[in-house]
Formats: structure tokens, C-alpha cells, sequence
């Protein structure tokens, strides 16, 4: 068993109490800090932890806060990310279910450190038991004066509002999360000028994924060297919430040192394959990367680590695949989402992926062509000049099926028919 | 400045000019849906795709999105780039129906350009294509969202360029739908331009639907005169018809956009009813014979009662040709000068806006989109100059504060804060506003004729005021106290005749304690600027000729596409002072009760069938070419037959002239005293040559301003009358005739488009005034006049200035039966019909 941190006080049954979180040492942080500390020291301690951003592209959070200008307006604003509409992803949700107040410390601390007095919690709709969560314990807190007016008898002030999301896959993009927080179309924004910079309503505003927020309190009460003993990766320290999900003996979210290896997880964590499965291959982090294969296995579980071999570990949820299960047919699963989820405002993703997805259904439905294939191909290649991120990622299963499972797809186009079915 | 290399080519650009526009400058056309220079960058087609070889950015980007800067060396041609684009181009295909044969954009379509130029000829898509359920977007547009390729310029400029909400984009992905929430007749009045903005055919133009083809149109640039500001277009015609009307890009106005009375008000030149027969005495006659009758009639006039017995009007819709040559003509007839106006309070205050703008304060619409500051005066921009309302929300979207200070209700696509004054206060209101703003306390910064102005300035006025506007003020004051571009916009119809002058005053003040103040006058009609320039003194107003005709003193008149029935208050007395005339003689092509008096008749050429020229209200001589030759439509000759059968030697109905051109030809058989003709122009503004000479093409004059560097009238010698207030509303409601977006103009209101749309006869009252008169909203109210009664629909209003009424000049409401323009009605002259 691994040090849990973010998970210290998960419990089978149920969420953990505010004196449950406060007794394990829950908003030690906050007093510690405020009133105390200048946010650029809350900055510079965060920075030497080198905490790194977990929505999926390892950005080192305090790079990010430094973003807002000393000088800049205000109000400023701190947004927690809870919109996890990556498929395969749930430790959002596991984390505000197992200890809510960790996040709620967390954005404060943010918020602290950024010059902010208010804070969203963007959640997804269907997390509605999560919105409730977060609504109930804000008040609680904000009833210990752990939140609100003038926190802890200091001047500082900080509130916390939890916005529902309208339910789309693109508002978990930063920028087209501050569109949507702000009533408009959830399009994504090219930056300059970053949120930081100009978010909403034209202040600064720092976008962070709620378990990134959930380490702050951790690192700042314990301290940077502690926080990257924990990992066993020299470049992305602390802990990581894996979700493992497919065909698993044991699928679940957990709490496991950053860089420890694709197979420790799947074999020991998560229970191993299910009776008669072997390991065919997995997505690593979410719908949105590449397929990893079995020689791939050893890699440990790190950002530097998994982009040394081309790929991204995204959100760390594991999605397993075994030798049964039809990689052509995912992907179509896969690329009918992304299709289905595109914002709609750039050709590549709007137009690009439906492509994508009828050349995938025409495969799996036995109507394939060879040169789909070179097709396929060329066009995962012109979606990385999209917009914004949703099309390479989208582009990612596909290109890599290709690249790992040719043979797999040429044997749909041969047989006219999908192998796996029978 | 940055340098780039594109293709081979070096140029030099200003900082911040997009690689798209650089290439542009070099001939270089890369191809773009999305982008529109008016609109900005937003990266959505990915069409513009070019290769970074050099320089901050590697790589396929796209060109719209990226500042040009020094070192970049760019290649449009690249294979990677190429053939990004080509796969865009199959993309946007995909799902588009492919129905160029039946699509009215076929032809100048910029999808149907790019698809052909990019080579994309082979369908390789398997799938089905994604459909829609096509809008009723009302009378100008209609909808075809099957054709969409989803650029977005239509709902960017419809929201953020126009600031109007009803049309926008829903939904997502490939499901992308852009049109209204519901069925309904589009509420922008510059909706038209999603006809032009759109690069295929979703949006076409309804007057022109499944008439003609692109190709085989004839197109000529023309100016738009439905009101002063003259904006660009080109205009379309086939089988001697005129089908549509649209924008064209002019840089000092600052935009390739116009608003929907200029698009669709053209129909006037094609209507059925157009009179084109020459008539003298009732009976038709050709035009010669017409003109010859014309002469000796006036000839008889001139030898038995003196030239003085001669009255001639012409209007602010003339072209600059006629009103030079009906000047020549009473200059060489000695007859009274002529009048272009015929309400005399509004000529007295289009005489001193004329007078009073020059080079240092004048700014084109174009600088009014980019002041800090606007405060408007008298003035209703989105029913008198529409275009000016859209160029007031780029300032506002530029971060300008704009201020509507006009006793109107006050529609405007942008916030803004409205002081509703009646048209007495405005003088003080504005005075006191700009005194209070540069009121320093330091003297000594300004000249002392401009320190003793400024000290002249009524400061307490605005506070002084019925009408409460508190923190507004403030807001206002503040921010013209921090502006360094204010722009002055003034109206010419409501104000005060003195009011176009204190506001060249009080831009001239701003000017030189600011460093930088613009003036922009809104003047009623194409060419008033020109009829100002060309009529007589004021003291020969229109009354003047009225009350001479009244007398038996005049005893002919020439009415030069002129209908003066259209402006006079009181129509009956005005008929019976044209039925004591000897002769009149009207040139025209509109069909009108004065034409129907007329003992001659001339008909004579529209816009589009003669080369004419225009003044706007800023001073800018803008020429306009002629479309077609004219003559009777095709459809209308041809009773709906197509491909026409009827065939002869001669056009049917081209027996007219421009009104110019019959001028001369009467003042040439009457044996004018000296030259009378175009090629003489006694009219020569500026110091070049004049703007009517000089082929066709070679327009020496077009896009100058005719304004001088600083203008001949004493600045500030007329302060003590400006804020002289005037008396007291007591029991009456002061008239106010004004104009509206639709319903009101001459010209357009002539147009089968626009009839359908525009809003029914109405006034309008403030909500207390009208509720101490027990009226409210929509009752019929009469009013006794002099005239007669008129009964009207009342709107009331709780934000226009207390004490006046205010009424639109509907051209289906009789409601002229009032003494005078200048009048009051009194509260028990009305009542609820």
C-alpha cells in the first residue's frame, strides 16, 4: 500500500466528515497560510513542489498562477474544473465524494495565492450528487469560517459558487470553459491573452482541475520535499488518481505514486485481467490518447515517461482492452464521441471527424477499402491543425490503431466483416 | 514597420497586419471563408492555411490568425499547405447539396471559387449528407442552411458587428444551425448584408430570387442616396430592370456594409406606375415636342410677366448635374434663384452645417466608428442615417461612450446613454455639457476668443432641466472629460437652426483644448449638401414661392424631381396655390399629385439609367455610374413572358432624359442669355477641376471633399442666441416631423420590398404626457388642424423629452394639414378617436 494523501480519508460508505478532514490535518494549510504568507510565497512554494497540472496536460500549476500580472484588475477569479467529460475518467468524482473540503481548501488557497475572492466549481451535470456535495460543504465551511468574508479573522475573503455545466465535452477546455461560465457558446479561445491574463469578464482567472487544487493544501502544510518523495518520478512528483476501467478483475479509482509502471497498476492494483482475457492493449489517459500495447507496459506512469515514448498520459484513466475485444469497433465508439462532441467551430473538427467516424463504421461494417487506410492516416495528420486540442486528441485513437493494429484493420477490410464477430 | 517574405516577395506592412492581409497587398489571394477584414480573425475555416518557413512560427498556421513580424518568410504554396487546404476545401463539401444550377450565389459564389481553384473535383465521401430545416427569415432574405459551410460570418456580424440578437448559431458539432430561434422576419435593419457577408448561398436576396443569373447582370458601382451619408454599392440589372443593390467597400466610410432601406429601397426605378410618358395639357406627346411646348410656355411667362413670375425647386434627391444646371438655368434666365428645400427651418440649418464644416474638424463615418466620444445632437441615427448607428457600435465596441442627446425615443444597436430634451434645450444641454467638461479652472491653455466661448457657456442649463438624468450625467461628463477623440454628430431635420453652428463652435473649442475634436453633420436627402451649396439666400425659401404663387406673382413653377406635397404642412393650401398657376412644368420620374397638376410633364432618368453625381453629408463628391439604359422592364412589357418574344427596333419607355439634360434642352430653346450647359459649371468648389467635368471613369472630382481647410464663417460670433431658450410648452405639444427607417423616405417608399415591412402609421408621446391627456398606448388619437383632422396611432414612450409629439412623415398618412412645420399643438386639438 502507497501513502494516501488525497485519498487519506475515502471510505467505503461514505463522505468524509469537515471534522474528518480537519482532524487529519484539513485547513491546517489555510491558517497556516493566510494572513501569513504573500501568494507569491504560496507561488513559490507550489513551484518548488513542482505540482503539475492533472487535467491532462501536466502544465505546472504555479507557472500558471504566475500568469496573472501583479498589477492586474481586479475582481480575479479561480475556476475549479469538475466537468470530467473524458471517457474513462471519475476521479473527480470519487475525490469529491471521498473528501470534498480538501478542494474547497485548495481553491482557497488558489485564490490566495492568485489575489482571487471568488471561485466556480464548473461540474458536470450528471454529477449532480457532486454539485450537492460541494453546495452542503460550502456552507459548512463557509459556517467555520473557512470560507466567506474575512477567512480566519484575516482580510481575506473567499467564496465559492458551484455552476452546473450545460453538459458538453468542450466545456472542459479551459477557455471554452469560461465561455460557458459566462453564458456564451463553449468555443474555445486562442490565446493570447490567456486566461490569466484576460478570462472571465475580462479579468484574470485561473483555470485548474480540481485535484490539482486538492494537492495544494498537502503540499503547503507538508512541505515540497515531502510532496515529491512521494512520487517515484524525478519530473512529475507527488500522487496520481488512476481510474482503470475494462476488462479488469478489480476496476477502480487509485491513489498511486506518480511514475509507478502501467503493469503494477493493471496486474496488482487493479486485480489483473479477467479469467480468459489477456492484455491486448489500453488507453492511458482517457479517450483522447494513444493506444498502449503490451510492449509499452513497463513504461512508468509519468508525464515525462509516457511522452518519451510518443504518447500522452492525459488523464490517467486506464481503459484495458483485452484480445476479444474489437479495436476497430471501440475506435468507431470512440470517434462517434468526439464527433458528437466537437463544438462545431473549425472545419477540421467539425467536418474532419463524422469523415473519420463513417470510414471507421464503413471498416467495421465489412464496406472497408484499402485506401481508407492511407485516407485514415492523412487526415489524423491534418486534424492537428485544428482549432484547439479536441481534434489531435480525437485523432489519437485512430491514428495510433493504425499505427499499432494495421493488420487488425486490414483483416475487417479483407474479411468484409468484423474477425471479432462471429 | 515588419517585413515578411511571402512566396518570394518582400513587403513591408504596418504593425499588426495580419500574413493574409500582406499577401493581399502583394496580389496574393489566399483563400478564406471566415475572415472578413470589417468582422476581424477568428481561425474558424482553417481555409487560409500557409507554411511558416521562417521567423516565430513554423509550420502549417493559418494566416489570418498570425501578426505579421520581422524575419517571416512565407509560402502559400507549399504542398503541405496545399494540400491542408484541399482537405478543408473536401471537408466543407461534404455535406454542401451541390445545387449551384438553382442557387442564386452560383456564379459569384466564393465557395463555388475556392472549391474549382483548389482542385477538389472528385467525391471520395461514402456517407449520406447532413440536412436541415430551412427558416422563414422575413422579406429580404431567404434561408437555404443546407448550403452552409459554417464560417460564422453571419452570426459575428449580425451579433457583434450589429448588436442585434435574433439570429445567432445553435447547436453543436456537424448539427451547427445558424438562423433564428423561430420563424420571423429578421429585426436588424442591416440584415441584408448576409446576402453579400455570405460566401455561399444560405442567404439570398428575395427581390432577386430565381430572376437572373450572376453572369448575366449588368453591374455598375453606384452610391446609395436614401439619405445623406451616400454609401457604396453596386448595382444590378437585367432586362431593364434594376434586381438588387449591393454594398461596396469605400475606406472613408469605413465599411463594404449598408443598411436594408439602401439595399432594397431601389424599387421605385422599376415600378409599373412610373411615369414615363412626356404629357403636356393631359395629353401624352414625345418628349421633344414636350420640351419645345415646355420652352415657349415658359418663354410666354418670361416675355409677358419678367423672369420674377418664374419660380424653380428642385430637391435634395437631385443629382449634382441638375441642381448645377438648374442653377445655370435661372442665372441665365434671371430668374430667382432656385430652392432645394422645402421646409425652410430645416434649409437654414443644412445652409450653416454646409457653412461651417472644414478640414479641421470634418470627420467621415469611418472616423466616427473610431471616436471615444460620441455624442450626437438632434439627430435619430438609426432612422435618419442607419449606416451611422452601425458605425457608433464599432466606437462603442472600440470602448467609446455614445450619447443620443434628441427628444426622440432612441433606438440604437449599441448602450448608450439618451438625454431625451426637446429641440429648445438642446443647445443649452450641449453647451453646458461641453463647458462643464472643460472647465479647468487654469486660464491661459486656450486662445482667448475660445477661453471667452468657453466662459460663455450656459454651465448650469443641464442641471437646470426637467428631466432628471443624475448619475448619467456624471458618467458622461467623466468620460468626455477623459476622451482625446470626441466626435460631434448633428442633426439637421428637429434642430434648432443654430444649433449645426454652435456645434462647429463647440468643435472647434474641443478641438483646441483636446488637440482633436470631429463634426459630422446628418443632412436630410442624397444631395442637400449640393442644394445648399446651389440655392439662393435664405430669405428665398419655399414659403416665399408659395405665398408668391398665392399672390398671382409667380405664376409658373418647374418642379424638379421635386413633389413638395411630400414636406409642405398644409397640402390643401398648397394645391390651391398651385391650381392659381399659370403653368407647371414637372420633372420626375416618381409618380406624384404634382405631376398629376402638371400642364408639362418631362419624365426623366433614375440613378441607375445616367451617369450623376452626389455630395453626402460630410462634403465627399461621390459619382455614380449608370446600370442600364432604362426603358420599360422586360416583365412589365412582356406581361411575364419569358424568354421575351416581343421584339422591335426600338426600347419601349426610354423616351426621358436626366433632368439635367432636359433643363438644358429648355433653357437652350428659350435662348438663354449666356452658356448654359454642363460643360460650364459656375459651380466650382475647391480649387480643382470640377467634379462634373472629365470622362466617365476619370471623374476628376470623385471621393474629394469639397470643404476648405477652414471655413469662411466667423467662429463664435453668434453665442448670445444660442442658448436663448425658447417659450414655455404651455397647453400644446410641439410638433416634431421627423423621418423613419422604413415608410418615410421619398424615394423608397416606392419599393414592393420594403412596403411589406414597414411599420404602420404612428406618433409618438411621452408615457406622462400622454397619460395627462388620458391617452396610452395604441389609441387612435385625432387631431384638429387647420387642415383637417388626423387621426393617428399613438406609441407612447417613458425615455423621449417631455412636451413634444413626435411624427414619423409616413408616406401612407395624410397628416399634412398643419399651418406651419414649426408648430404646437395644442392638448385640445386632440383626442381618442
Amino acid at each position: 500500500m502507497y501513502p494516501q494523501v488525497l485519498f487519506a480519508n475515502r471510505k467505503a460508505s461514505r463522505i468524509a466528515t469537515m471534522e474528518e478532514y480537519c482532524r487529519s490535518g484539513g485547513y491546517e494549510a489555510l491558517s497556516l497560510v493566510v494572513g501569513k504568507w504573500t501568494g507569491k510565497d504560496v507561488c513559490a512554494e507550489v513551484q518548488r513542489a513542482n505540482l503539475r497540472g492533472r487535467g491532462g496536460a501536466g502544465f505546472p500549476a504555479a507557472i500558471k498562477w504566475l500568469g496573472v500580472p501583479e498589477e492586474a484588475d481586479y475582481p480575479r477569479y479561480v475556476v475549479a474544473n469538475c466537468d470530467e467529460m473524458e471517457p474513462g475518467t471519475f476521479k473527480d468524482r470519487v475525490l469529491v465524494h471521498a473528501d470534498p473540503h480538501m478542494i474547497l481548501e485548495g481553491m482557497a488557497l488558489t485564490g490566495y495565492a492568485t489575489g482571487a475572492e471568488k471561485g466556480f466549481i464548473f461540474v458536470r451535470p450528471s454529477y449532480e450528487s457532486s454539485a450537492r456535495i460541494l453546495e452542503r460543504e460550502i456552507q459548512k465551511a463557509r459556517d467555520a469560517g473557512y470560507l466567506g468574508k474575512n477567512i480566519l479573522g484575516t482580510d481575506f475573503s473567499f467564496e465559492i459558487v458551484v455552476h452546473r455545466s450545460g453538459g458538453r465535452y468542450i466545456c472542459g477546455e479551459a477557455t471554452a470553459l469560461l465561455n460557458a461560465l459566462q453564458g456564451k457558446r463553449p468555443n474555445p479561445v486562442k490565446p493570447p491573452p490567456y486566461p490569466t491574463v484576460k478570462g472571465l469578464w475580462g479579468r484574470p482567472t485561473v483555470v485548474n482541475n480540481i485535484e490539482t487544487m486538492a494537492n495544494v493544501p498537502h503540499i503547503l502544510r507538508n512541505g515540497a520535499e515531502w510532496y515529491q518523495g512521494l512520487s517515484r518520478s524525478s519530473t512529475s512528483p507527488g500522487t496520481k488518481l488512476f481510474c482503470v476501467s475494462g476488462r479488469v478483475n478489480g476496476p477502480g479509482c487509485f491513489e498511486l505514486p506518480m511514475g509507478i509502471t502501467l503493469r503494477e497498476i493493471i496486474e496488482e492494483h487493479a486485480g489483473g485481467l479477467q479469467p480468459g482475457c489477456h492484455y491486448k492493449a489500453c488507453l492511458p489517459g482517457g479517450a483522447s490518447t494513444r493506444y498502449l500495447t503490451s510492449e509499452h507496459l513497463d513504461v512508468p506512469m509519468d508525464f515525462e515517461s509516457v511522452a518519451a515514448i510518443g504518447h500522452r498520459m492525459g488523464t490517467a484513466a486506464i481503459i484495458v482492452f483485452d484480445q476479444n475485444t474489437c479495436l476497430v469497433g471501440a475506435t468507431l465508439n470512440l470517434t462517434q464521441f468526439f464527433a458528437r462532441e466537437s463544438c462545431g467551430w473549425c472545419t477540421p473538427c467539425r467536418e474532419g471527424l463524422p469523415y473519420l467516424r463513417d470510414l471507421l463504421w464503413r471498416i467495421e461494417k465489412g464496406e472497408g477499402e484499402e485506401e481508407f487506410i492511407p485516407m485514415m492516416r492523412a487526415m489524423c495528420d491534418q486534424l492537428w491543425n485544428a482549432y484547439c486540442a479536441l481534434a489531435p486528441g480525437a485523432a489519437s485513437p485512430v491514428e495510433s490503431l493504425l499505427t499499432y493494429f494495421e493488420d487488425e484493420v486490414r483483416e475487417h477490410i479483407r474479411q468484409k466483416r468484423c474477425p471479432f464477430k462471429t | 514597420m515588419p517585413r515578411i517574405v511571402i512566396d518570394g516577395l518582400e513587403i513591408e506592412v504596418p504593425q499588426e497586419t495580419k500574413v493574409i492581409d500582406a499577401a493581399e497587398r502583394l496580389g496574393i489571394m489566399i483563400p478564406r471563408f471566415c475572415y472578413l477584414k470589417s468582422l476581424g480573425a477568428v481561425g474558424a475555416c482553417r481555409v487560409c492555411a500557409v507554411k511558416f518557413l521562417q521567423g516565430p512560427f513554423k509550420g502549417v498556421q493559418m494566416s489570418c490568425m498570425v501578426d505579421v513580424q520581422d524575419g517571416m518568410v512565407v509560402s502559400t504554396t507549399d504542398d503541405e499547405a496545399v494540400a491542408f487546404r484541399r482537405q478543408v476545401i473536401e471537408w466543407l463539401m461534404l455535406n454542401h447539396p451541390h445545387d449551384c444550377p438553382v442557387c442564386d450565389e452560383g456564379g459569384q459564389c466564393l465557395l463555388q471559387d475556392e472549391t474549382v481553384s483548389g482542385g477538389h473535383g472528385i467525391r471520395r465521401y461514402k456517407g449520406s449528407k447532413r440536412t436541415y430545416r430551412n427558416q422563414y427569415l422575413g422579406e429580404f432574405i431567404a434561408h437555404e442552411m443546407n448550403r452552409c459551410i459554417h464560417c460564422y460570418r453571419c452570426s459575428r456580424f449580425y451579433q457583434e458587428y450589429c448588436g442585434y440578437r435574433d439570429l445567432g448559431v445553435m447547436q453543436i458539432a456537424d448539427r451547427v444551425y445558424f438562423g433564428r430561434f423561430q420563424n420571423g422576419q429578421l429585426e436588424s435593419p442591416f440584415s441584408g448584408n448576409l446576402v453579400d457577408l455570405c460566401p455561399t448561398g444560405v442567404y439570398t436576396d428575395i427581390p432577386a430570387r430565381y430572376k437572373v443569373r450572376s453572369w448575366d447582370l449588368d453591374r455598375s458601382p453606384s452610391v446609395c442616396i436614401h439619405c445623406s451619408l451616400g454609401c457604396n454599392t453596386v448595382a444590378n440589372a437585367r432586362y431593364r430592370t434594376v434586381w438588387r443593390v449591393e454594398g461596396r467597400y469605400n475606406e472613408a466610410l469605413g465599411s463594404e456594409f449598408i443598411c436594408d432601406r439602401g439595399r432594397f429601397g431601389f424599387g421605385y426605378t422599376n415600378q409599373p406606375s412610373r411615369p414615363r410618358q412626356a404629357r403636356v395639357d393631359s395629353r401624352s406627346v414625345a418628349l421633344s415636342d414636350a420640351l419645345k411646348s415646355a420652352a415657349e410656355k415658359l418663354s410666354r411667362i418670361h416675355a409677358a410677366s419678367g423672369p420674377r413670375a418664374i419660380a424653380c425647386v428642385g430637391s435634395a434627391r437631385n443629382s449634382l448635374e441638375t441642381q448645377t444646371m438648374l442653377k445655370s438655368l435661372c442665372d441665365g434666365l434671371g430668374l430667382p434663384a432656385p430652392c432645394f428645400f422645402v421646409n425652410s427651418q430645416t434649409e437654414k440649418a443644412v445652409k450653416r452645417a454646409v457653412a461651417s464644416l472644414d478640414e479641421r474638424v470634418a470627420v467621415s463615418l469611418n472616423g466616427v466608428a473610431h471616436g471615444d466620444f460620441i455624442v450626437a445632437v438632434g439627430v435619430d441615427p438609426l432612422n435618419e442615417a442607419p449606416m451611422l448607428a452601425l458605425a457608433m457600435r464599432q466606437a462603442h465596441r472600440r470602448g467609446a461612450l455614445l450619447v443620443i442627446l434628441d427628444p426622440r425615443p432612441s433606438f440604437l444597436p449599441a448602450p448608450h446613454v439618451h438625454l431625451g430634451f426637446a429641440p429648445g434645450e438642446l443647445n443649452g444641454v450641449l453647451g453646458s455639457l461641453v463647458g462643464k467638461a472643460l472647465e479647468t479652472g487654469d486660464e491661459g491653455k486656450l486662445p482667448p476668443l475660445h477661453e471667452d466661448f468657453l466662459k460663455s457657456l450656459p454651465l448650469e442649463s443641464l442641471f437646470k432641466a426637467p428631466v432628471n438624468h443624475g448619475e448619467e450625467l456624471d458618467v458622461v461628463l467623466s468620460a468626455l472629460q477623459k476622451s482625446r477623440r470626441p466626435v460631434l454628430v448633428c442633426g439637421s431635420e428637429i434642430v434648432r437652426e443654430n444649433t449645426p453652428s454652435l456645434c462647429a463652435d463647440l468643435a472647434l473649442l474641443m478641438r483646441s483644448a483636446k488637440g482633436q475634436c470631429g463634426l459630422f453633420y446628418v443632412l436630410p436627402g442624397a444631395n442637400a449638401f449640393g442644394g445648399a451649396l446651389l440655392s439662393g439666400s435664405e430669405e428665398s425659401s419655399f414659403m416665399e414661392v408659395v405665398e408668391s404663387m398665392e399672390q398671382g406673382c409667380t405664376k409658373a413653377l418647374v418642379l424638379v424631381e421635386s413633389d413638395p406635397f411630400l414636406q409642405f404642412p398644409h397640402k390643401d393650401r398648397l394645391k390651391r396655390a398651385m391650381e392659381k398657376l399659370e403653368l407647371l412644368i414637372v420633372l420626375d420620374h416618381l409618380p406624384s399629385l404634382s405631376a398629376e397638376m402638371s400642364h408639362v410633364f418631362l419624365p426623366t432618368s433614375t440613378l441607375f439609367e445616367v451617369d450623376s453625381t452626389f455630395i453626402n453629408q460630410e462634403g465627399r463628391v461621390q459619382w455614380s455610374r449608370a446600370v442600364h439604359e432604362g426603358g420599360i422592364p422586360m416583365e412589365q412589357w412582356t406581361e411575364g413572358n419569358h424568354p421575351p418574344r416581343a421584339h422591335g427596333a426600338i426600347i419601349p419607355g426610354q423616351d426621358f432624359k436626366a433632368a439635367g439634360k432636359v433643363l438644358e434642352e429648355i433653357a437652350r430653346n428659350m435662348g438663354a442669355s449666356g452658356e448654359v450647359s454642363l460643360s460650364d459649371p459656375r459651380f466650382r468648389p475647391g480649387k480643382g477641376a470640377s467634379p462634373l467635368e472629365g470622362a466617365p471613369g476619370d471623374r476628376p472630382g470623385d471621393g474629394m471633399r469639397l470643404i476648405p481647410r477652414e471655413s469662411s464663417r466667423e467662429p463664435f460670433s453668434a453665442r448670445e442666441e444660442y442658448f436663448t431658450f425658447g417659450e414655455d410648452a404651455g397647453d400644446s405639444l410641439e410638433l416634431l416631423l421627423v423621418e423613419a427607417l422604413f415608410g418615410t423616405e421619398e424615394l423608397s417608399a416606392h419599393s414592393p420590398a420594403l412596403e411589406k415591412v414597414e411599420p404602420k402609421p404612428h406618433m409618438w408621446m411621452h408615457e406622462q404626457d400622454a397619460s395627462m391627456l388620458g391617452f396610452s398606448q395604441d389609441d387612435v388619437i385625432a387631431m384638429d388642424l387647420e387642415g383637417g383632422v388626423v387621426e393617428v396611432r399613438l406609441k407612447v414612450s417613458p425615455s423621449m423629452a417631455r412636451g413634444v409629439l413626435v411624427l414619423p412623415r409616413h408616406h401612407r398618412l395624410q397628416w399634412q394639414k398643419f399651418r406651419d412645420i414649426s408648430v404646437r399643438v395644442p392638448h385640445d386639438r386632440m383626442r381618442k378617436s
